[in-house]
This record gives structure tokens, sequence and C-alpha cells, in this order.
């Protein structure tokens, strides 16, 4: 596989940024984020082994590792990547989701200012299979891979005090779906009953990075 | 295992939850360390009552904790200078403290700092969730219910007091007041920054806002901007991270901080500093001092040091 342009840097002194140069999402780029997060776990050195769309975040104890050689093991690392496995893809999961109404109170207006109708934006999203690409901000938030393109819309300009958990939203060319109530700013059009995350269960996370999900209309 | 309570809250306070060394290793899944805001004050508070440095304890953020003792105990108080008494007679703080069944804590309004740290012989029993018992509020976790203490709650110890009480040499114990200097290397988007920004960032003192909680701290001051909007696709964050949003308003984000961020990241509070994030009060003056190369690491292994020599085991 070809590793794409990337730029590694130190973040702060105890952490070390790996970012890939792309507009948008790469699926290539994705899967040398988490093919670079795989070797580095095998690394117990680092703390925290953090992958984003296109730049993945490895924090450690400085007082274990030098900012220098924290450097070089992400780099040695980065040079293995291409020998190594990363096309592996995770577990599909079907998200059931009801689209519009209270569930997706932004469902009209996006259909509406992307001159669609509420049907063929739930078509267009329920389409196709998205890869997932982050965990976080919050537990069990699934940043999604790329919509298609007609479906991308910008982020409301004053976030909504309270998103309901499940809600499924659309930012730009990200979707995602809420782990947990809170505030938020992105387009929602629907919610699912799935549950993302619930410490009681046995596996708190219904996903994980690199899983793929497709949403089914309900 | 005591299945006995040894205290009960009479009123939470502001908020009060138990908190431990926190659960490090699963941002990646959206699970912030969280665990005591000031890890020192939490280790010194645990050291003084004969604990290990990280055994639970509970942090009361600005005062207002009443609690009455169900057992015999011995208590430590360290962190924010909140003025404690038992049975209306004053106590120190820092210091391992004997309490009889019946008696009654009451914490008032902290005067510098944001949190204290009240530690237990023995430890606070309370549960665990991914190897910690640390309270996180937002996805309700650990602690109690993963909720805030309130009036009525019984805590109980979680084992026998671990061995006798100890003192911290004088002089070592942090000294709070209205003004924390952060020393802090630059952000990965610092050089997307204004000029002036990227000069205001380590010269002018900020003020932290009441928006200041256990996931961070909204700062007030001059306006820190990017040169250009800079659109920037949701990536991975770290506490001690200060994130620039475009109404020029920095956060800082804390120990519960959120794992991902859409905002440039100006700056991070070096390691050694992280400890006293957690005791960012709204209103107090925070200024940024710029580490260079290297100074870091050996800040950090200075400290640690110092506190080793004190704190078996304990690291920044």
């Amino acid at each position: 596989m070809n590793t794409s342009q990337f730029s590694l840097r130190h973040y702060g002194d105890n952490a070390v940024l790996v970012e890939w140069a792309v507009s948008g999402f790469d699926e290539a780029v994705s899967n040398q984020v988490h093919g670079l997060a795989a070797l580095l776990r095998d690394q117990s050195i680092f703390t925290e082994i953090m992958p984003g769309y296109d730049s993945l975040v490895a924090s450690f104890d400085l007082a274990e590792l030098s900012e220098a050689d924290a450097k070089d093991r992400v780099a040695e690392a980065l040079s293995r990547l291409s020998a190594s496995k990363t096309g592996e893809s995770g577990q599909l999961i079907e998200i059931p989701v009801n689209y519009g109404g209270e569930d997706g109170p932004d469902l009209e207006t996006l259909s509406a200012a992307i001159g669609k109708s509420p049907e063929e934006v739930i078509q267009l999203h329920s389409g196709r299979e998205y890869r997932v690409c982050m965990m976080g901000f919050i537990p069990g938030f699934a940043f999604l891979s790329e919509v298609d393109p007609v479906l991308q819309h910008p982020r409301h300009e004053t976030p909504r005090a309270v998103v309901p958990a499940g809600s499924v939203g659309i930012a730009n060319w990200q979707t995602g779906i809420y782990g947990l109530e809170s505030p938020g700013g992105w387009q929602i059009i629907g919610r699912t009953n799935s549950v993302m995350f619930d410490p009681t269960r046995d596996e708190p996370f219904l996903a994980k990075a690199g899983d793929r999900i497709r949403f089914v209309p309900q | 295992m005591s299945v006995l309570p040894v205290i009960t809250i009479l009123n939470g306070g502001t908020q009060t939850t138990v908190q431990d060394s926190g659960r490090p290793g699963f941002r990646h899944l959206g699970i912030p360390r969280s665990g005591a805001a000031d890890r020192l004050s939490y280790a010194v508070a645990n050291h003084l009552v004969g604990n290990d440095w990280d055994t639970p304890a509970l942090e009361c953020t600005l005062g207002g904790l009443h609690l009455r003792f169900q057992q015999d105990t011995t208590i430590a108080i360290s962190g924010a200078q909140m003025w404690a008494q038992i049975q209306g007679m004053n106590v120190d703080l820092n210091r391992a403290i004997d309490v009889d069944a019946g008696d009654i804590l009451t914490l008032s309004y902290a005067r510098a700092g944001c949190r204290s740290y009240i530690a237990f012989a023995g430890g606070i029993a309370a549960q665990s969730f991914m190897g910690s018992v640390s309270t996180y509020l937002p996805a309700e976790l650990g602690g109690l219910e993963g909720r805030a203490l309130k009036v009525g709650d019984k805590l109980a110890c979680a084992e026998a007091p671990h061995g006798p009480s100890r003192t911290i040499p004088r002089g070592y114990v942090p000294f709070l007041s209205g003004h924390a200097v952060l020393r802090a290397r630059s952000g990965p988007e610092f050089d997307k920054l204004s000029a002036e920004s990227r000069r205001y960032l380590f010269t002018t003192p900020f003020i932290a806002t009441p928006a200041t909680d256990r996931m961070g701290a909204r700062l007030r001051g001059d306006r820190i901007v990017t040169n250009a909007p800079h659109a920037m696709t949701s990536s991975p964050l770290l506490p001690g991270t200060l994130q620039c949003p475009p109404d020029g308003q920095p956060i800082l984000a804390l120990a519960d901080g959120h794992c991902t961020g859409g905002y440039a990241r100006g700056l991070h509070v070096i390691q050694s500093d992280q400890w006293l994030l957690g005791q960012i009060a709204p209103g107090m003056q925070i200024s940024f001092r710029r580490c260079m190369d290297g100074e870091a690491a050996d800040i950090l292994k200075t400290r640690n040091a110092i506190w080793q020599a004190i704190i078996p085991g304990f690291r920044f």
C-alpha cells in the first residue's frame, strides 16, 4: 500500500501527533490511521492511542519516554505501516433509524436546503455503508465516514443545548450517532433506539473504530 | 470489608464526587481519564491518612459539603483553601485528623483554589467501571450511581486502614492563590493563530469564567483567534490542551474533557503542571509561560523525584 503524505510532530510535552494531508474523507488514509493505531497498541508504552479521521495522537508519560524517543517510536511504526495489514474491516452493524419528525427535526430543512425530498435524503443516507472512523467526543459517539456529496451540509451556527441519545446527524461531510444526550450542533435527521453506550452491558460499546455501519430506515 | 457506613452526607455542597487516579487508556472509546482533577492534593490527602496515594477519596468543588461520621476514623483534607470545621471547631488542612462517630465536618467556600480532597483511612467504597471508581458525570460512571453526592447518601470504607497516619513536611504543601501560572508548550495549531494571539497567549493573563467544571475551564481575556477561519475536522484532544474557538474565548480541557475537538489546539499545559488545572476556580487569573524544548522533561524529573521521596509511587 502506498503511504500518503503525512507529518509527524510533537503535541505538547507528552504526546505525538501524526497528520495526513487530505481534505474530506480518504479511505486509504483511514486505513493507515487504524493500522498505525494497531501497531502502537502493541507497544504498551503509550498511555492513549487516539485515531482520528486523518490524524492520530499517541500520549505517553514523559517520565517513561522522552519526547524524541516517542517520536522515533511512532516514526518506526509508520515505516512498518506499508507492510502491515490495514485493510482489516470490523463487524457490520445495522442501525435502525426513525428518520424525520421529532426524531429528526432537521430533516425537512436540510432536504429543502439541498433541494431534495426527505425521502431522497433518507435513501441517500441509508444507501451506503459507513466506516466508524473515530469514537468520542463523549462515550459512544460514533464519527462515521463520508456521506453522499449531495447530503453535505454545515453544522448549526448555534448548537442545540440538548441532542437526545441515539440522534443521527450530519456535519459537512461527516455523519455520526450521538452516544449520550449532549449539547450538539449537527443537523439531526433521525434517531435510533440502538444504545451506543451502556456501562451495564458486558460489552458497553455497540461499535468501535474500524466497524462498518449501515442505517436501516424504520 | 466494612459494611457499616463511615459517613452520611448532610449536604453535598456545590459538587462532591468520589474520585481516584482515573481510568487512562480509553480515550479512543470516548471515555476520558477522569480521576482527581488535582492529583497532587488528592495524593497528599491519601498519604496523610496512611493510604496508598491512589485510594478512592472525595473531591469537593468550591465548598458547601457537610457530612456526619458514623464511625471513629481518621481523615485528611487537602487542596483548595477551604475553612474546615469539625463540631464547630476549626481544623487544619493537610494534617491527619482523628474523628469520632457522630462528629460533623463542614467545609465552607474556597478562599483559593477550587477543589478539596477528603481522604479516609481505608478509602471509600464505590462502583468500579473499567478499572476505576472515578465519577464521570456526563455518562453516570463510577462513584455512587455515577452522580454527585447528595443529602442522605451513605458511604462505606473500602478496606481496613492501610497504615498509621503520616505528615507532609512544611513547605511542600502546594500554595494556592488567586493566580496560577501554567507552564505550557505550543499546541498543534499554534502556528494557525494570528500573530497577536500567539503573543497574547504567553504574555497576558486570562480570567476563568463561571463556565468552569471538570470538563473544562472557559477563559476570558484578549481574544485568541486563528489567522483565517480554520475549518478543522474533529480531531483527538488531550486534557491540558487549550482549544481556541472562533469566538476568541479559549477553553482549557480538564480531567473530564472531551476526547475529540474541532477547534485549534493553541497550547498544551505540561504534564508537571496539569494537577493545577483542578484548582482553577471561576474568577481565578491564569497565565501561561512557554516552556522551551527539553525543559518540560527536566521539570517533571525534578518534581517526580521530590514527591516520590515523600509519597511512594506518586507520579505527575
